[in-house]
């Protein structure tokens, strides 16, 4: 290109206009934006009030909710519900942009290991207020589960299901191993059990029993310790470092499920892929097993270091409400419905844990053998009276048990040494406590 | 010529021959990289006829048993909003996209290419420089402006931008461009008594359509594609694109619903492939031409 470079020509009158033009074109559009803007407002001059509600979960969830909202509506004609819902990842990510814009849902799905996170940033509703001003009720809550919606003395979520941890193993497999777990059974118990059945079955013990937070949350309790304190981890690194190259030991000895294997055929379980026997979850996830894999599916005892106390305690999914909402009557009303009213019980059950109102519970009555057998597994261990307090989380505790199970999965697959991969996990927790 | 033929046919015989033997052994190596690229692929339309249980950890091509179930379960619909729903919202996002990026970013580019005024160069660098700014740094600051309009739960905060020529890049891709076209044509323009917006509208843009439709395509498959802007701004599940209807098969806790979730996603495939299968002439074009000419 040679010289003679453009000379802009807006002297020419011709080009100003056009500029003007534009410009006008450009505030138009600008007012049509504005226009579609209007009828936002939550509130409508008949005294309706609307309540944005959101959760996270699958489709079977959804369908269940949309009901009990109708149900709701029917009975509180006042309150529309605006329903918003996520997969558990994406969830959290639209939550966290909303709360910091200050636009979070009215009421919300909730877990424990956020309500210091988003109680310190000032989001979480302390629904006591509404509990002494007669919207919402905080009796009949079975074994003691209001507590894990509590933290720092304020009632920051309602629990509307129990679960607890437990051991989910491969039937066939436990039987033709010769192995049955009994409560109270210890942990050198269930490593002779992993050890007896990858010698006489043919496949490891474990899918990786080292790398669940809330697994070794249990064995530090069984040690009178806990994974957190209030603002804490409530171990030392020496103690992770021991935990991790005891785990890392027995994958090489086989008893635990090659890590590598484990990764191939995610995002199923090793446990329903036939890679091991047996899998520490949640025990209201252990629907997905059934749905998974080709073999029988049963829940078994945690095992114990003195014979007794596994550790174990409630957690729960929770509904929250948002402490900025126009509408905290309703919200509150809203909430007490969800958790207190027999019909939702019946339609919800156990999708959330095992309903955590005694109307809820008694009004549901299972009828598939997954539900029975976790129902069963609960009554069990609170009859048991191993139940103990849940330790609320400190803030961030959602960052360390994603941390953890990254970390420790390197760890299982060799790529770092236990000791290192504990001083990176307390790094990490540090900045995770810190944010 | 002639006298040089003769002695040196074996010879070009030979070299054919090297030619032909190089030629197979490229072609079969071709072959298997395409087919290490096509194996997803394949994996995926032969996973969308496999009932649920079969899909996930297994590495099998085709379906033993082929079943249309996982098709004849969008039919119903997700979570009680019906497929199509999803479509059409995508749809109306994708192609506000495509109207106001190539709008926005072609008249910004005639600016930036064809006229001179005070302060460009620093106007187009700090443009470029947008290019830099990570989408998770203006997030919650773009969110929180939003909410103050009470315009999330609208496509607005999806498309505003792209209405403002805030795609730096397609700006960029176009004013290259735009500098390559003859600058005698807009002379001969403006002494034919065109003004900026007549040259602009007459001259420069057509002139300019393998660049546009680049960016159209793009802008296509990115909008169609979008998962965090719909993710943040729509509230209303009847308001979600196809990517956060994708996302409703997935449960973290439960059962995830693979086999909906990839015929489903197949589905999502189509409208991509057939923008695509449409534009890509001009697509390579565009390419071919802003790419020598820049």
């Amino acid at each position: 290109m040679t010289g003679n470079r453009d000379r802009g020509h807006e002297g020419l009158g011709r080009g100003d206009l056009d500029r003007r033009g534009l410009l006008k074109v450009a505030g138009g559009s600008l007012a049509a934006l504005g226009l579609t803007a209007a009828g936002c407002g939550s509130g409508g001059g008949d005294g309706t009030v609307s309540l944005r509600y959101a959760w996270w979960g699958g489709e079977p969830r959804t369908v269940a909710i949309k009901k009990t909202i109708r149900l709701f509506e029917k009975k509180y004609p006042k309150i529309k519900i605006k329903p918003e819902f996520a997969d558990y990842e994406a969830f959290w990510e639209k939550f966290q942009t909303q709360a910091s814009g200050g636009n979070p849902p009215d009421v919300f799905q909730n877990a424990v290991g956020f309500l210091r996170k988003y109680d310190k940033r000032g989001v979480l509703m302390d629904l006591k207020s509404q509990a002494s001003a007669g919207n919402l009720s905080l009796k009949n809550f079975r074994n003691g589960v209001l507590t894990a919606g509590q933290a720092d003395g304020k009632q920051l979520g309602i629990p509307v299901g129990a679960n607890t941890m437990a051991l989910v193993i491969d039937l066939d497999v436990f039987k033709k191993a010769g192995v049955d777990p009994k409560a109270g059974w210890t942990w050198d118990e269930y490593w002779s059990a992993l050890r007896k059945i990858h010698d006489t079955q043919k496949i490891a013990g474990d899918t990786g029993y080292f790398t669940v937070m809330y697994l070794y949350d249990l064995y530090l309790r069984q040690h009178g310790r806990a994974f957190y304190t209030d603002t804490d981890l409530g171990f030392t690194q020496d103690d992770l470092t021991q935990w991790w190259s005891d785990g890392y030991k027995r994958v090489k000895s086989g008893i635990v499920a090659d890590p590598k294997k484990i990764e191939q055929v995610a995002p199923k379980s090793g446990l329903s892929a036939g890679l091991a026997a047996a899998e520490f979850t949640w025990d209201n996830f252990s629907v997905r097993y059934e749905g998974e894999g080709r073999s029988d599916y049963g829940l078994a005892p945690i095992p114990t270091t003195d014979g007794k106390h596994t550790g174990q305690y409630l957690g729960s999914l929770m509904l929250s409400a948002f402490s900025g909402t126009e509408h905290p009557k309703e919200a509150a009303q809203f909430i007490d419905f969800m958790v207190h009213d027999p019909e939702v019980g019946k339609i919800m059950g156990y999708d959330r844990g095992i309903l955590a109102t005694t109307e809820q519970y008694d009004a549901y009555k299972p009828t598939d053998r997954t539900s029975k057998g976790i129902a069963a597994f609960e009554e069990e261990v609170a009859k048991a009276g191993v139940l103990g307090k849940i330790t609320p989380h400190p803030s961030g505790a959602d960052v360390i048990e994603a941390a953890f199970l990254r970390i420790g999965k390197e760890v299982a697959q060799g790529k770092s040494r236990p000791s290192a991969a504990a001083q990176q996990f307390f790094g990490e927790a540090k900045a995770a406590f810190a944010a | 010529m002639t006298s040089a033929t003769s002695p040196a046919r074996p010879v070009a015989r030979a070299a054919r021959e090297r030619r032909r033997t190089g030629s197979l052994a490229w072609h079969i190596g071709a072959l298997a990289v395409l087919a290490v690229v096509l194996y997803p692929v394949v994996w995926v339309v032969g996973a969308s006829f496999k009932p649920g249980k079969d899909i996930i950890g297994s590495l099998q091509l085709l379906p033993a048993h082929p079943v249309g179930d996982n098709f004849a379960g969008l039919a119903d619909g997700i979570s009680g909003i019906s497929v199509g729903t999803f479509f059409a919202n995508s749809l109306t996002y994708a192609l506000l996209a495509v109207v106001g990026t190539v709008l926005s970013s072609s008249l910004t580019a005639y600016a930036f290419a064809k006229i001179r005024f005070a302060g460009r160069n620093l106007l187009f660098t700090l443009m470029i420089g947008t290019l830099l700014l990570p989408y998770h740094v203006l997030l919650i600051p773009q969110y929180v402006l939003f909410r103050r309009l009470e315009l999330t739960d609208t496509l607005v905060p999806l498309v505003a931008g792209k209405f403002l020529a805030t795609e730096a890049f397609f700006v960029f891709l176009m004013v290259q461009f735009m500098r390559g076209l003859p600058r005698e044509l807009d002379e001969a323009a403006r002494l034919d008594g065109c003004g900026h917006l007549r040259t602009y509208w007459s001259i420069v843009l057509p002139l300019s359509r393998p660049a546009v439709i680049t960016s159209a395509i793009f802008t296509f498959i990115n909008a169609w594609n979008d998962f965090m802007g719909p993710l943040i701004y729509l509230n209303t599940p009847s308001k979600y694109t196809v990517s956060l209807g994708l996302m409703m098969f997935r449960d973290q806790e439960g059962l995830s619903d693979y086999g909906g979730m990839i015929a489903m996603s197949m589905v999502a495939l189509l409208p991509v492939v057939a923008f695509f299968l449409a534009f890509q002439r001009y697509l390579i074009d565009g390419m071919a031409t802003s790419g020598l000419k820049g």
